[in-house]
């Protein structure tokens, strides 16, 4: 049996590297596969969706990632139109959802929603987001692109840039890069540092130095991974407006990069990178994106395949 | 038996949780949820003088034997604490209280967005990840609890 079926898959902390580079060699052989025989992995399985949160990408990034591997998908996308407005608590509706789906994916704006839902629910659940705490999917889609476009994690000086408070796949990705030898370099502005109860496992297996200026670290980046400021978690806009715009990357910071250096962003971007960066050979966001399709049709297809594919 | 112990009344049967941190008292009363409903006789005593310009607290219960599941989860509001237990007017075992692998329910995650402080019905799972240092991690939303400000269920 595969050790991935039938799993939550709520933490990346849950995984070691063993299990993630078994991931990343399925997600290797999902690509190569003949697009036929991919549409057989899920056949007639079924994915149900909660997105408390609002949510383009990831959402469609499921729905895509599934329809690639033949099954289906169903679900909320658009809270106030559903029970929820009504008062239905969570629980009741991640139980409502596990009648109709073979597994669940869960975005939520509380931390440890997933967690929850998942002793809730009998079908796995995937976390797609829980408040700022965790986006583990994220995390094997932003190693998993590391890994391609640099053909390895171990011994990279990694940048970690912009929103270190609230970005939750800051988290994950710190979590997921602590199986690995890196150097990471955390830059942000000071009201937007990591949280501290937030850092005990991240201190005990990364190295780390953290600082407000970019310019700094810039010309000694493998990978420079850019985050948007979350407006939205903000307690008030005023706060959110001090430091809107701190970090801006344009062609003037690209020019100081290594030559063979990436640049990643988990998506959608404001205004942190300029739109002029796009064409340059270090941009590698939208490939991320694609190979998040990729990361998350192997995590359905392992997740809902006794034997694996 | 001390001095200031006898400034209670002595029990015939029961527990007594000795050297509390003064003004502790009650917290720990609230946190093993002994509030005398079961008609049980239930003494506190603050600030009782123990030592050199020192003060603790102390709480009997009559004919009431906490066990160690229910005593350790009082070792974060009160790591001297000693629970001692009492049989016809004899201490029949003496223990000190030692934080368990996990706490559940007695009080709730300092993080105010975490799920189980939301209107689910959840209750809170602490689990001990630092005994020493006393590092205690929400197993919900995973944050390391400031143990300072930890609010009571």
């Amino acid at each position: 049996m595969n050790e991935f079926f039938n799993k939550d898959i709520i933490s990346i902390k849950d995984f070691s590297k063993d299990q993630l580079e078994k991931i990343f060699t399925s997600t290797d052989k999902i690509i190569q596969l003949d697009p036929f025989q991919r549409r057989e992995i899920c056949k007639g399985k079924t994915l149900g969706y909660l997105f408390y949160e609002p949510s383009t990408r990831t959402r469609l990034s499921f729905e895509s990632a599934m329809a690639s591997i033949g099954g289906s998908s169903l679900g909320i996308s658009d809270i106030s139109s559903s029970s929820t407005q009504k008062g239905e608590s969570l629980a009741d509706t991640v139980k409502i959802m596990s009648i109709y789906s073979d597994a669940l994916v869960l975005r939520h704006p509380l931390d440890g929603s997933s967690r929850f839902a998942s002793e809730i629910s009998d079908k796995p659940v995937i976390n797609a987001g829980s408040g700022t705490e965790e986006h583990p999917t994220q995390a094997i889609q932003d190693l998993y692109t590391i890994k391609k476009e640099k053909k390895k994690i171990d011994g990279l000086k990694i940048g970690i840039v912009g929103d270190l408070k609230y970005g939750r796949t800051v988290y994950s990705l710190l979590y997921g890069l602590g199986n690995y030898d890196v150097d990471v370099r955390l830059i942000s502005p000071e009201s937007l540092r990591i949280r501290s109860d937030s850092t005990y496992d991240i201190k005990k297996n990364i190295n780390f130095t953290e600082s407000t200026q970019l310019e700094d670290h810039i010309d000694e980046l493998d990978v420079l991974y850019v985050t948007r400021i979350q407006k939205e978690r903000f307690p008030d806009e005023e706060e959110y407006l001090k430091v809107k715009g701190s970090y801006v990357v344009g062609l003037d910071l690209v020019n100081q990069m290594k030559d063979d250096s990436i640049i990643l962003h988990p998506l959608p971007r404001i205004d942190e990178i300029s739109t002029e960066v796009d064409n340059t050979k270090n941009a590698k966001y939208f490939k991320q994106a694609e190979y998040g399709k990729y990361t998350r049709a192997t995590l359905l297809g392992l997740t809902l395949n006794e034997n694996g594919f | 038996m001390e001095q200031s112990e006898l400034m209670v009344r002595r029990i015939k049967e029961g527990t007594v949780i000795d050297h509390i941190d003064e003004g502790k008292g009650l917290q720990v009363l609230d946190a093993l949820r002994i509030d005398g409903q079961d008609g049980s006789l239930i003494t506190l005593a603050m600030n009782v003088p123990s030592g050199k310009s020192k003060k603790k607290d102390i709480i009997k219960v009559e004919n009431k034997f906490l066990k160690d599941d229910d005593t350790n989860k009082i070792a974060i509001i009160a790591s001297k604490a000693t629970i001692n237990i009492i049989k016809n007017y004899k201490l029949i075992e003496k223990r000190r209280v030692a934080l368990p692998n996990e706490i559940d329910k007695i009080f709730r995650c300092t993080n105010p967005d975490c799920i189980t402080n939301s209107t689910e019905h959840i209750e809170s799972i602490m689990d001990v990840i630092d005994k020493e240092g006393m590092v205690l991690k929400c197993r919900y939303c995973a944050r390391i609890l400031d143990v300072s400000k930890v609010k009571y269920n």
